[in-house]
């Protein structure tokens, strides 16, 4: 198996204008299979981060790559090649409207030009399994908050991605369904292999998974906690 | 069996419902323009085909003057046919200016030659002037095609007009259309930014908004046809119910070119509004990341 990073940030920085850098001199690297929270205060700048990271937004300075490609270079079909290995967890949601809970879950696989045949058992087993397989047909302003979210985090994982990247994926669900969420994201850390990076509040969700904690702090990103193996990964 | 899943562009929202009847609208005036230009081109043909060869010369004299200027005009090369027009022939013709039976028995009527020149026959009016004046006649040629040239000039600009009318209506269906899918792609800038970054691709993006728009465009453009159908159609009934000249009319009729006119029209809106949209996605999409 490659151990070629699944992202590398190296010296990333955004500014709009010529305002305060949003981010400045930002670097990481997230390994194949590895699980990664980022933390910090509001308005640190983590969905930036990410926004970066799933390529919603381009980089002012500095270079990111992704499975081992740098993404400054790609042309645009390219990267939407990239952005389908990738699942995204947005922090607003961003369900369509006009869909019912399993078409917007279905939606990535419509993108790829899946029939709808040979996916209806995944997405409905992935619904039942977040808790909404009574709600398949639901749109989305039916659905509370928490359901939302959830449907929003199975939409992310139902093409098991390489990349799963969550912007406070258990903010509106109580704590035993933002466990229930959280061992979905460490089976498929586990199983699959899926490098995972979850920005959150939830300090209690960190220090119980046990995994390399990044905290973003004036722009930058400083390393707060890492297990060993992972230590000389990132960069100085 | 598959479940029916919803497309991933919403239905249309009222502002589709106002393209559609601006795009409508101008596929109307667009093909009853393309029908007035064609009828004005159709009527100059058959007002030219009508007239050309074909000679009036006025003779100011007696019958037996009249006999030697037939003798003469039938002997001249390149006249077919020639005859006189007798008296009733006369009142038939003055009839549209002094009714029926309003000519006085007295009333001295010009004396009229009607001569046909050979097809392909050139200068037959300027030969016969000149053997008419050395015969020393006193006449006067009509050739025809003098005035058929003006007529034909006027029914030339009045379909040149129309055209423009319709280059110009086409325009700003193509600017409308690109206006509107520009609106519609900022109303829809979520779903085009889900979509882009759960992993489409730019064209399958840009297909969603073709393939609505190609259908926007054939609707209105078959309904606007519909409809300068239905306008063409009252227009002709009208001028056939009704006592007017129609022969000077341009021949608004609903011939194979007509049906031409009017089948087009919705081919090609739809084809202006998918590759308008299919412009203005691409374009959006490319100031994205």
């Amino acid at each position: 198996m490659s151990d070629e990073p699944v992202l590398r940030f190296d010296r990333v920085g955004l500014s709009y204008g010529p305002g305060a850098d949003i981010l400045a001199d930002a670097s990481l690297v997230l390994r194949p299979g590895s699980m990664t929270f980022l933390t910090g205060p509001s308005g640190a700048g983590k969905s930036t981060l990410l926004k970066l990271a799933f390529l919603a937004l381009r980089p002012t300075a500095g270079r990111i790559s992704l499975f081992g490609l740098d993404t400054g270079r790609l042309k645009p079909d390219a990267l939407a090649s990239l952005r389908r290995r990738i699942g995204v967890v947005f922090q607003e949601f961003r369900l369509l409207d006009h869909l019912s809970a399993y078409e917007n879950v279905a939606l990535p696989l419509r993108v790829m030009g899946r029939p709808e045949a040979s996916y209806r058992k995944d997405v409905t087993e992935l619904l039942t399994w977040v808790g909404l397989g009574d709600r398949l047909d639901a749109r989305p302003e039916t659905l509370s908050g928490g359901e939302k979210q959830r449907v929003a985090i199975a939409r992310a994982v139902v093409v098991k991605p390489d990349l799963i990247i969550a912007d406070e994926p258990t903010g509106n669900v109580d704590e035993e369904m933002g466990e229930r969420l959280f061992r979905l994201f460490r089976e498929l850390n586990k199983r699959l292999n899926t490098t995972v990076l979850i920005a959150t509040h939830d300090m209690a969700l960190v220090r119980r998974a046990n995994a390399d904690v990044l905290r973003l702090a004036d722009g930058m990103v400083v390393r707060a906690q890492a297990p060993p193996a992972l230590q000389q990964d990132t960069p100085a | 069996m598959s479940r029916h899943l919803a497309p991933l562009l919403p239905r249309e929202d009222a502002r589709e419902a106002a393209l559609f009847f601006v795009v409508c609208a101008l596929c109307f005036l667009a093909a009853f323009s393309g029908l007035v230009s064609r009828a004005a081109y159709a009527a100059a043909g058959a007002w030219t085909s009508e007239v050309t060869g074909q000679l009036t010369i006025r003779v100011r004299g007696s019958d037996a003057d009249t006999a030697r200027a037939l003798a003469i005009v039938q002997a001249t090369p390149g006249v077919a046919a020639a005859r006189a027009l007798d008296r009733a022939d006369a009142e038939e013709l003055l009839q549209p200016w002094l009714g029926a039976g309003g000519i006085p028995a007295d009333l001295p009527l010009p004396h009229l030659i009607a001569a046909e020149a050979a097809p392909g026959a050139t200068g037959v009016g300027d030969r016969l002037t000149a053997a008419l004046q050395r015969a020393e006649l006193k006449t006067t040629v009509d050739d025809h095609v003098v005035w058929s040239a003006d007529a034909r000039r006027a029914t030339d600009t009045i379909g040149l007009i129309a055209l423009s009318a319709v280059a110009l209506l086409g325009a700003t269906g193509i600017a409308v259309i690109a206006f509107a899918t520009h609106a519609t792609l900022l109303a829809r800038r979520d779903i085009v930014e889900l979509l882009h970054l759960t992993g489409a691709k730019d064209s399958f993006i840009a297909g969603l908004f073709e393939r609505r728009f190609l259908m926007l465009g054939v609707q209105a453009g078959a309904l606007g046809a519909l409809f300068a159908f239905g306008a063409a159609a009252f227009i002709l009934f009208a001028v056939r119910q009704g006592d007017a000249q129609t022969w000077l009319l341009p021949q608004l009729s609903l011939s194979l070119a007509d049906g031409l006119i009017l089948g087009l029209s919705p081919l090609i809106a739809g084809a202006v509004s998918m590759l308008a949209a299919k412009v203005t996605v691409m374009r959006s999409l490319s100031d994205m990341v």
